[in-house]
């Protein structure tokens, strides 16, 4: 089983990117979890057409007892989405949300039950406290991939979040797999995420062309893979999906 | 507010359970939290802290340490106070509320003083939390996973006692009359779970042909010796002399047969008369004795964690005071620690059954062993 956690500054096109990514991997007759951990709970919602799970947290709030059935939805091309949800915005602490929602479906036997051959792990944000690295510690994900783009808000946020990778190295966590770029069209942009990469002895793994295919398919309530599945774009996410599993490989 | 206790008292926590089942076993145990709350431990959980000797801290957890995530400050603790202790046999490090709430991974930090400090660490997922039976089965499970030893002769003599702790058993001399018990009956005391028992002793519990399971505070340890060494168990704790013969027999059985017997919940059906609220396996045994030798028919009450719990098919959870309250209102007698008192209704016979993991030190003095014929007068 490879399970890969997904960083990167807000709005960078994590959920996007990763659902594709997703869907690339059960095109090639993979079976594919994908967790968001988010309190928003949004990750899933292009691979379900629109529609929504029930979040881990919202159950746990409930009380009672619940089966993977309850927490789980399965999306396009049978990839299996989970979103571990969290408090209302402004109370609670949406960090430990997500280390509540993971050690639940692990108590739960989830992968067990599930049997995946790719856990997808698509993480809100910046790393800011020990909630947001309970996705890449020993257990769960192997590798941690972290998009951006040539925006400098976006370099810095990444350059963070591989500190924290290259920091949790020595308790066993996951590896830094590399960088995506999603680009947005920044002047001298690969040249600037090439240089972050090398600053963290890493590469890009893959470079996503900034295209409005990824928007009308984000209107049409649907992945890219799904509303486009013969565009130049969906090959480049499919090449994505290919070079991350090359990276497991080599590694 | 269903689940608040405005009278009564509430269990020892995970934490303590964890200290306390490590006691005796030559390790530094360190709780993750704040300074002050090592005394509730000392002062109510740990009758042996004045009389013996043991390696069992607080980190000294601050406001500071929380916030900025500053994990080195504690290993580096654990790690001196690992050198100032010549000889340690292993490290224990376990979390508090704080800990949890920022979800201090513990494993990591293990693995960390482990590579520092070269000493065997066992790594516990507790939070102050949950009660002590989780505590006590975490740490013994942990401990029989690092340090108990493979390919052992088997003896079908002896046995192994599980769930031994000053929590459930005080320092009174219950431990020990269990221990007497079972060699009158022709049984050699492998070892003692987690009492009276040294570190080697306890890694050879493989040698055991059978355990007897006194406490539910090591269920898990009771299925996790079944699974890795085969060595089937004997749920009962030998209440009385007839429940104290079925216990000698039962585990004479098991002991040829291989197969784990729940004595405490076959050999009695639920009654209504009385109810015994407390730790599950020694309430059941206690019921079974109740019902054997004085004709009583009663039924338990669990106050604590459902997973760990040893009662029958009708038997309630009680969790919170209105619950306990409610059920005590049906019942004729009540078998209980006295800080239940208060909440028995008046014409209700109370019959004090005092609990350290419930009360502390208030009531040891009142304590009984009831193991075999100490029934008759204990109760």
């Amino acid at each position: 089983m490879l399970k890969l956690a997904f960083y990167g500054k807000g709005g960078i096109g994590k959920s996007t990117t990763v659902s594709n990514i997703a869907l690339a991997f059960a095109e090639k007759g993979m079976k594919v979890v994908q967790i968001g951990c988010d309190p928003k709970a949004d990750s899933t919602s292009l691979l379900l057409r629109g529609g929504k799970v029930t979040p881990v947290l919202e159950l746990i709030r409930k009380g009672g007892v619940f089966q993977l059935s309850d927490i789980s939805a399965v999306g396009d091309k049978g990839v299996i989405c989970v979103e571990s949800g969290g408090p209302a915005p402004g109370v609670g602490c949406a960090g430990r949300g997500i280390i509540a929602a993971l050690e639940t479906l692990e108590k739960m036997g989830a992968f067990k039950e599930w049997q995946p051959d790719v856990v997808l792990y698509d993480v809100l944000g910046d790393v800011v406290c020990g909630g947001f690295s309970m996705p890449m510690r020993n257990g769960c994900a192997d590798w941690v991939y972290i998009l951006t783009s040539g925006e400098n808000m976006a370099i810095h946020a990444a350059a963070n979040i591989a500190m924290a990778v290259g920091n949790f190295g020595r308790r066993g966590y996951a590896k830094l797999g590399g960088f995506i770029l999603n680009k947005r069209n920044v002047k001298n942009e690969l040249a600037k995420v090439e240089e972050l990469a090398s600053d963290f002895d890493s590469s890009i793994t893959g470079v996503l062309e900034w295209s409005s295919l990824v928007q009308d398919s984000e209107e049409r309530k649907e992945c890219l893979l799904s509303a486009f599945p013969e565009s130049p774009e969906a090959d480049s996410y499919r090449r994505l999906a290919e070079a991350v599993l090359e990276n497991n490989c080599r590694k | 507010m269903k689940v608040v206790s405005s009278v009564i008292s509430i269990h020892s926590s995970d934490t303590a359970g964890v200290c306390s089942s490590l006691y005796e076993l030559g390790g530094l145990t360190v709780v993750h939290d704040a300074s002050g709350c090592n005394s509730t431990y000392a002062t109510h959980d740990e009758p042996r802290w004045y009389d013996r000797g043991s390696r069992t801290c607080i980190s000294g957890l601050t406001e500071t340490d929380m916030i900025l995530g500053n994990d080195e400050r504690f290993i580096d603790s654990v790690v001196d106070g690992a050198k100032e202790f010549p000889g340690c046999r292993f490290i224990a490090v376990c979390g508090s509320p704080m800990p949890m709430m920022v979800g201090t991974d513990f494993d990591a930090l293990g693995a960390e003083i482990e590579k520092r400090t070269h000493i065997d660490v066992l790594a516990l997922h507790t939070n102050g939390i949950k009660s002590y039976l989780d505590g006590v089965n975490q740490a013994l499970c942990a401990f029989a996973e690092k340090f108990c030893c493979e390919n052992l002769p088997k003896n079908p003599r002896k046995v192994n006692i599980l769930g031994a702790t000053p929590l459930d058993f005080s320092i009174n001399g219950q431990v020990e009359s269990i221990r007497e018990f079972l060699t009158e009956n022709g049984f050699e005391i492998n070892s003692c779970w987690s009492m009276g028992s040294s570190f080697e002793e306890l890694t050879r519990a493989g040698e055991a042909g059978v355990n007897l399971l006194i406490s539910s505070s090591a269920k898990k340890l009771a299925l996790y010796f079944e699974e890795r060494f085969g060595i089937p168990y004997v749920a009962g704790v030998p209440i009385g002399k007839v429940f104290g013969k079925k216990c000698v027999n039962a585990l004479k059985a098991a002991a040829e047969s291989g197969s784990s017997s729940l004595l405490c919940l076959s050999e009695r059906r639920v009654g209504t008369q009385a109810a015994v609220i407390g730790e599950t396996l020694w309430s059941s045994s206690l019921c079974c004795a109740l019902q054997l030798e004085r004709g009583i028919d009663a039924h338990v009450l669990n106050p604590l964690e459902k997973e760990f719990a040893f009662i029958k098919e009708g038997e309630l959870d009680v969790i919170g005071e209105n619950a306990v309250a409610e059920a005590f209102a049906k019942v004729s007698a009540v078998y209980a620690d006295p800080l239940y008192k208060p909440i028995v209704p008046e014409g209700t016979v109370f019959v004090p059954v005092p609990h350290e993991a419930f009360s502390g030190r208030c009531f040891r003095r009142d304590m009984r062993s009831l193991c075999g014929q100490n029934f008759e007068k204990g109760i």
